[in-house]
């Protein structure tokens, strides 16, 4: 099998298994997405009707650097259309759901399947040497213009212009298919998957952070993001196609640079190396709560680095909310309803709450490494000894729960390190640092809820995400698409006192503390009566 | 004496499939026991039932006498566990996975575990992930018999093992019978079984069909013999008990049941015997022997 294309020989039937393997995948993802995209272009076209009503919009959004940060620059809200709010409300999320949605998948069929070596057995038959990750690639192109298909009948649908939606939804596969060229490369380094995704995400966040930050103080930095790259498409906002060519080309030098790496590294193995580790384990009393910290080391240290960048560049833009405001006096009014301090406080609060959602995003995967530790069968010998399963299942959970604290206090700590700076007021430091902690009660209801599910019904583990997509969706759009409360309120976040826009209260903090606890002891009550291990 | 591990009409579902459908074990103190079975008899789920892991749902389960699902964190001080496929902390070199387990155990006989992983000539520097199937199975051994335990619960633990790791193995598991510990080891290569085994337990579709010593087993199956003659064999096929007779030229294959041994084997001296192969029944052959007994229409073991 010599020639230019042997190396691709199979892709066809190996794309073939991906789809196969994936299908149910594919569809829960794109359902959800276009589900998601699906409400807002509901809620803003009932909200925003009016010539008034996007007046309103407009100047409560521009030049609020909280909105900014989490829906970008918004174009075409010089003269609103329903299209153009509607692409502010929605597009920034739609493409980070779309792109780690195509990160995960691309580790998935490259290095999950060298992990395994499931791929061995593939590559044994007579199939190319790219034939795998080309396949696997191709599928995650085919989920994603499956997403990005169903998200653009879906607004079509609620009556949309088709030319947007479409510059919307291509914009939503050229940028996706970028994040999943940087994880093929991300994969050829790393040896594991988890590092591999962990890559990936990474680098979403830093291209979340730096758009973030372009977009309040820097426009010309916004264009080193591939996420700004998809938004500048303008969709509904005069489109302007011509951005698509970026992230073509980042994709387009990121394939071959993935091949090349590919070609100067052993099948299994990875630019990085694992080094050899201790003969002896070091004495300790605590060995279980050691094999979890040891698990999620790695985790919490990415997590934490991400954390850390993002929530430093959140709280350096504080200084820039109080001028925004001085320039758009309608807004100074309207936020003042929404938290009792200042424009600044109020900006510093959603800070916490974006920090808050990462760290549950932490908490929901650490908690749901006991269920992937008890299928793999690695908890049968744990089980083995004279170790009972609520000493195990308590052992991973003060990990998890002690890194959340540490996560949401190091999250608190750079926005108040931030925002200490640009605003020259030390205090700002322990102010974010408790503001970070108290948090902690609301986050640690989502691990709370995720560790029941690996408890109770560890078949139904990922629908432990279920919650924390609930409470982000709430707190992202709730209050743009005004919900009833008592929808509001299933959300933990919302009951969490937003330092430091509003005064800290014991009362909401120590409810929420009680209700993890809880769910932590239904937990620890249903272990002990159902078949625990490999599945 | 009371036996360490009886199991009585043991039965375990899941959804619709039937893991164990009536299943007896019984494994008396200092026995070596052999438990065998082919793929998805059962034999694993059984394990996991004695250490506490699933639970039964009909049926009695008796651990050094006590029941293994609400006493098991008890009833694990007294006993040590090999699985068949081990899968271990990927970011834990095998020395560390070692310790983690016997600390678990509460403790560790150092000289014995660094003796033991010499002797199994494992690296405990490598991380798990870097592990061929065959070294993480060393891990999980030298876990399991550098402790002290009275019962060794072993599930297919060689496989994945060259020879000469088989037969360390096979060294180690003597000396703890030589202690006068307990193993139940669960096995579906028999020559492993021969060698070490007191007595065998066969299970096939969660169900104990044949139980008893391996001399015994033997006895009611048959063996077979390739031998070549100077003349051909005559009458052997008037011989009750020899089965299966295949000629090729002055080869011949037979098999022979114990009795039919005798009357064969003076057949075969009449004709010149030149060379000789005879070959034990293989796990195989007592399979085939029930499986044969089934489609004929009659209950496994009735032929006995």
């Amino acid at each position: 099998m010599t020639g230019a294309t042997g190396g691709f020989t199979g892709t066809a039937r190996l794309l073939h298994l991906a789809l196969r393997r994936d299908r149910v995948r594919i569809a829960v993802w794109a359902a959800s997405i276009a589900g998601l995209v699906g409400v807002s272009a509901a809620s803003v076209h009932g909200l925003y009707g009016t010539a008034q009503q996007k007046m309103e919009y407009v100047q409560v959004t521009r030049g609020n650097a909280a909105m900014i940060v989490q829906s970008g620059p918004g174009y075409g809200l010089d003269h609103p259309t329903t299209g153009a709010i509607f692409m502010n409300e929605t597009a920034i999320w739609t493409i980070v759901l779309v792109a780690v949605f195509g990160i995960l998948m691309t580790t998935r069929h490259t290095r999950l399947e060298e992990e395994t070596a499931r791929s061995e057995l593939v590559r044994s038959a007579p199939v190319g040497r790219y034939a795998g990750a080309t396949g696997g690639l191709l599928a995650v192109l085919v989920a994603q213009v499956t997403v990005a298909i169903v998200t653009v009948l879906t607004v079509v649908g609620f009556g949309y212009g088709p030319v947007g939606a479409i510059a919307f939804g291509t914009a939503l596969v050229v940028a996706g298919s970028a994040f999943s060229a940087v994880t093929l490369v991300a994969a050829q380094v790393a040896a594991s998957s988890r590092t591999a995704s962990g890559l990936g995400l990474t680098v979403l966040g830093i291209a979340f952070a730096i758009r973030a930050y372009g977009d309040v103080a820097v426009p010309w930095l916004s264009w080193l993001s591939p996420i700004h790259w998809a938004q500048a498409v303008r969709a509904f906002a005069g489109e302007q196609w011509l951005v698509l060519i970026l992230p073509i080309a980042l994709t387009g030098v990121l394939l071959p640079a993935a091949a090349s790496l590919a070609e100067h590294r052993d099948f299994g193995g990875g630019l990085l190396d694992p080094r050899p580790g201790r003969a002896e384990a070091a004495p300790t009393r605590y060995p279980l709560l050691r094999l979890a910290a040891g698990l999620l080391r790695g985790s919490i240290i990415g997590w934490g680095i991400g954390i850390a960048a993002g929530a430093f560049f959140l709280g350096v833009v504080a200084d820039q909310v109080e001028q925004m405001a001085a320039d758009n006096p309608a807004m100074s009014g309207i936020l003042s309803v929404a938290g009792s301090g200042s424009i600044t406080d109020t900006f510093l609060a959603t800070a916490l709450l974006i920090v808050g959602l990462l760290v549950a995003g932490f908490a929901i995967s650490a908690a749901l490494r006991m269920h992937t530790e008890e299928a793999a069968g690695r908890v049968d010998p744990l089980l083995a000894t004279p170790v009972g399963r609520a000493r195990w299942a308590g052992s991973h959970l003060a990990v998890t729960m002690g890194a959340l604290v540490g996560l949401m206090a190091i999250g608190g700590l750079a926005a108040g390190l931030g925002a200490a700076l640009v605003l020259n007021d030390p205090s700002r430091i322990l102010g974010m640092l408790g503001g970070g902690i108290t948090m902690a009660a609301g986050v640690a209801v989502l691990g709370g809820i995720a560790f029941l599910v690996c408890t109770a019904a560890p078949r139904l583990a990922l629908l432990a995400w279920v919650p924390m997509m609930l409470a982000a969706f709430l707190s992202m759009f709730g209050r743009s698409l005004d919900l009833a409360s008592w929808l509001m309120d299933l959300s933990p976040y919302q009951h969490v006192p937003a330092l430091p826009a509003a005064q800290f209260d014991l009362v909401p903090v120590l409810l929420l503390t009680l209700t993890t606890g809880g769910l932590i002891l239904v937990g620890l009550a249903v272990l002990p009566h159902r078949d625990v291990g490999r599945t | 004496m009371e036996p360490v591990i009886s199991l009585r009409h043991m039965r375990k579902t899941f959804g619709t499939t039937v893991a164990l459908d009536g299943l007896d074990l019984e494994v008396a103190p200092g026995e070596v026991h052999g438990y065998l079975g082919p793929n998805g008899a059962g034999k694993s789920v059984t394990i996991r039932i004695l250490l506490g892991l699933l639970r039964r749902d009909s049926g009695e389960a008796r651990l050094f006498g006590a029941d293994p699902w609400p006493n098991a964190v008890e009833l694990h001080r007294r006993l040590a566990y090999v699985p068949g496929d081990v899968s271990l902390w990927p970011n834990l070199s095998g020395g560390e996975a070692i310790d983690v387990l016997a600390s678990l155990r509460g403790g560790i006989d150092r000289r014995r575990r660094n003796e033991l992983v010499e002797r199994f000539e494992l690296d405990p520097r490598k991380k798990a992930a870097t592990y061929s199937k065959g070294n993480r199975q060393k891990v999980a051994l030298v876990a399991g018999l550098a402790s002290e335990a009275e019962l060794l619960i072993l599930d297919e633990p060689t496989s994945g093992l060259d020879p000469l790791m088989e037969s360390v193995f096979q060294e180690c598991i003597l000396e703890k019978k030589a202690e006068g510990r307990t193993v139940l080891l669960s096995s579906h290569i028999l020559a492993e079984v021969e060698k070490l085994c007191d007595r065998l337990t066969i299970i096939r579709l969660g169900r104990a069909v044949e139980k008893g010593t391996l001399a015994e087993l033997r006895h009611i199956t048959s063996t077979s013999y390739v031998v070549e003659t100077e003349r051909p064999i005559s009458g052997l096929d008037t011989i009750p008990g020899v089965r299966s007779i295949h000629c090729d030229g002055r080869s011949t294959s037979f098999e022979a049941d114990a009795a039919a041994v005798g009357p064969a084997f003076n057949a075969v001296h009449a004709a010149g015997v030149r060379s000789l192969f005879g070959q034990p029944p293989t796990l195989e052959q007592l399979f085939l022997r029930h499986y044969e007994a089934e489609l004929n229409g009659t209950k496994p073991g009735a032929a006995r």
